[in-house]
């Protein structure tokens, strides 16, 4: 594999992907329930996932499967949660664009940022990403059960019908 | 030679996918970087298969399935997905896909799936 042709390739599409996640999440500061929005972010933080992956860049890789994981929380739900998780989206957005930084500047894997990876972390204490959901929505959503994605907010396989129910079917 | 068109919104990812396979005797016809262009890309050029991410813009690899088999019941999709995203790739495969490669690729993984399944075909 010609690595610095790929090296290439992935900082100029992941620094793209970047300034496209910083603008959406400009949009759902101010409209968090923006659905584009989150699935935009939702995919580009995939996408860089799915490039640095291929490259061994595996502090990148975590950082952005965190992220990629809090998005689907998100979509699931259909809005973000504004305060606190809107401000560990851009610490985590800081993060990729550091070590993307890192790899223009070095060419080299930039080291692991536990400190980040733990905050962007489902069980972390703020900012995560259901909790600061009412109720009725956390009951749409478990716990993921399986090693590798423990503790993930995922969507239940049945839904509570008086919980998850679209909203007009319920005054019906 | 195998037709292939290639349908993943990341270029990385397709480029990548083109340097595995034309030296393994696969001919990339085209590359399409979301859900509606490569519905459109498959009527026009009419691929031996396909490999597609679940993950893109406009309408998700899933939906661009659905939409293709409809379209062509035999067409044989390869699904390109991530670890972690087993229950989308369990949906693939009821949709109609062949098989899947899971991200980070390995090149030989990635020709041996295909070999399969156009043997499969044939």
């Amino acid at each position: 594999m010609d690595l610095a042709k790929y090296r290439n390739l992935f900082l100029e599409e992941a620094t793209e992907h970047l300034a496209e996640m910083s603008r959406a999440l400009l949009i759902l500061e101010k409209h968090p329930d923006d659905g584009e929005a989150i699935d935009l972010v939702f995919r580009m933080a995939h996408s860089i996932k799915g490039m640095a992956g291929s490259l061994g860049y595996d502090s990148i890789t975590e950082i952005a499967h965190k992220l990629e994981d809090r998005m689907d929380a998100y979509r699931a739900v259909g809005r973000i949660e504004v305060v606190e998780g809107i401000a560990m989206l851009f610490r985590g957005l800081d993060g990729l664009e550091r070590m993307i930084d890192v790899v223009r500047e070095s060419g080299e894997p930039p080291p692991p940022d536990l400190e980040l990876a733990n905050a962007l972390s489902p069980d972390a204490a703020s900012g995560a990403a259901p909790d600061a959901l009412e109720e009725p929505e956390k009951k749409c959503l478990r716990r993921a059960q399986t090693p590798r994605r423990r503790g993930v907010w995922v969507r239940r396989r049945r839904r509570p019908r008086s919980a998850c129910a679209p909203r007009a079917w319920i005054a019906s | 030679m195998t037709r292939v068109l290639i349908a993943d919104d990341a270029s990385f990812m397709r480029q990548m996918i083109r340097d595995i396979i034309e030296p393994e005797g696969f001919e990339v016809v085209g590359e399409a970087s979301d859900g509606v262009e490569v519905i459109e890309k498959f009527k026009e050029l009419h691929p031996d298969l396909v490999m597609m991410d679940i993950v893109m813009p406009k309408r998700s690899g899933i939906d661009a399935l659905k939409g293709i088999v409809a379209m062509d019941p035999t067409a044989q999709i390869v699904m390109c997905s991530a670890l972690g995203q087993e229950t989308l790739v369990m949906e693939a495969i009821q949709a109609g896909a062949k098989d899947f490669i899971v991200k980070p690729f390995k090149p030989e993984s990635v020709v041996a799936t295909l070999r399969k399944t156009l043997e499969k075909e044939s």
